[in-house]
């Protein structure tokens, strides 16, 4: 079998578009990423069959800018940091923002490949926290983030 | 759970809230009637024979020995949740549980961290986690005019619209984290019944002098930041994501860092207020 070299989207992740962003959970790590427009092109591209310099051409056609192998690079290392790449490939080139800022241009036409990764809660931290000395079970229920052990209250 | 329902039970409810079925049963009669105001808003009697979730509530009897400390405990089905000699203690867990786990299980809505006020027809969103001034916002937001409803969570449904859950509000007056309760109606505001599509989705943190001056934020930053505050996410992130998709149809979403409540929520209200008489016109 061919081993893979280039890299390809994860398909396991639940996805939404918002306008030319995708917002991506990924139900194995409980994770969500918003990618803006360049990184969700870029991701949609992934197919383990393109080069970056394939995608490059790609998505020079689909923004109707000019987008450099640079700055493709730059997408695949964010998305590949925020694992939402199949782990395994052939590993990212590292490429700096510097670098793909100078092949974008001050005035570039596109933004650069930005993803924002935030994690999900559990039902506990995401409600309101209890003050010390009421009751408990867990330290996500408490303000101070401690339930004490033997007492049952927050504080210790 | 078979050793527990073997103790004598005094009375008890059945409710029904957002499409989950709790039920509460207390140790001594007479305790049923303060625990009826902290179920959540909006429940209904329900005669339905199984629950969800049963909390049992022993209650202590007797009065305090000296080296004797008798404890109120409390269960949700098996599990012990709380243990304290006062019972306000063991019925505000009470009320903590019910409504973290109703915002949990509801099939039929998901849950938001969020403080929620209705104004001219449109959910006013503020998103956040504890202690990041949601109810301080809130309760001002009520003093200039706006319909309570929530300060809690934004309960959305699968139209993407923001039902009420009017609790009262929890005030923390002090450094100290300890919640006063107050209802809307007390702070002369009304509570929302009906309802209504977003109208904005504001993100704030709170810096003691700090001037509001709002950012625009993505709907895709807006939607992630949703997310973080979604109770039950992890659960079923799908349905939660599909909701955040309907709800965000509508609506603007900033974000920046307020000083005082009192500057901000006005110049949220006056803003949402222009945007609506443009979207008119």
């Amino acid at each position: 079998m061919k081993e893979r070299e280039y890299p390809r989207a994860r398909l396991d992740c639940l996805t939404r578009e918002f306008g030319d962003e995708i917002l991506v959970y990924d139900r194995e790590r409980n994770v969500g990423h918003c990618l803006n427009s360049t990184a969700a092109a870029a991701w949609k591209l992934c197919d383990g069959e393109k080069s970056t310099s394939e995608v490059a051409k790609l998505l020079t056609q689909q923004l109707s800018a000019p987008v450099d192998e640079s700055v493709v690079q730059l997408a695949i290392e964010e998305l590949s940091k925020a694992r939402l790449l199949v782990e395994g490939e052939k590993p990212v080139r590292r490429t700096s923002r510097r670098e793909a800022i100078r092949a974008i241009g001050i005035a570039g036409a596109i933004a650069l490949p930005l993803v924002t990764s935030l994690v999900a809660p559990t039902p506990a931290r995401a409600a309101s926290c209890l003050a010390n000395g009421k009751p408990c079970v867990s330290n996500a229920q408490c303000c101070s983030g401690r339930c004490g052990v033997t007492s049952g209250h927050c504080g210790g | 759970m078979k050793k527990l329902d073997r103790l004598g039970w005094a009375e008890g409810i059945g409710v029904s809230a957002f499409g989950v079925h709790l039920g509460v049963r207390v140790s001594v009669a007479g305790v049923l009637p303060q625990v009826l105001p902290l179920l959540p808003p909006g429940c209904r009697k329900s005669r339905k024979a199984t629950v969800q979730r049963l909390y049992s509530l022993l209650v202590a009897r007797g009065g305090q020995r000296a080296g004797v400390r008798r404890m109120h405990i409390l269960f949700a089905d098996s599990e012990r949740i709380a243990r304290d000699p006062e019972l306000d203690e063991v019925l505000a867990a009470l009320e903590t549980d019910l409504h973290r786990y109703v915002a949990e299980a509801a099939p039929d809505m998901t849950f938001l961290h969020a403080g929620v006020v209705g104004w001219q027809g449109r959910a006013i969103l503020l998103p956040g986690r504890s202690l990041s001034g949601k109810t301080t916002l809130v309760r001002e937001m009520l003093r200039l005019g706006a319909t309570y409803y929530s300060d809690e969570f934004a309960v959305v449904d699968d139209s993407g619209k923001v039902h009420p859950f009017a609790r009262p509000l929890g005030i923390r007056e002090d450094s100290t984290y300890v919640q006063t309760k107050y209802t809307a109606e007390t702070l002369g505001a009304i509570s929302g019944v009906k309802p209504l599509p977003l109208g904005a989705v504001v993100m704030c943190k709170y810096r003691a002098g700090a001037r509001w001056k709002p950012a625009p934020l993505s709907h895709g930053q807006g939607a992630l930041e949703l997310m973080a505050n979604s109770i039950a996410v992890r659960d079923r992130p799908q349905h939660t994501l599909r909701r955040i998709h309907k709800l965000m149809r509508s609506g603007v979403f900033v974000q920046g860092t307020r000083g005082e409540a009192c500057e901000s929520a006005e110049s949220i209200l006056n803003s949402l207020s222009v945007g609506i008489r443009q979207e008119k016109e």
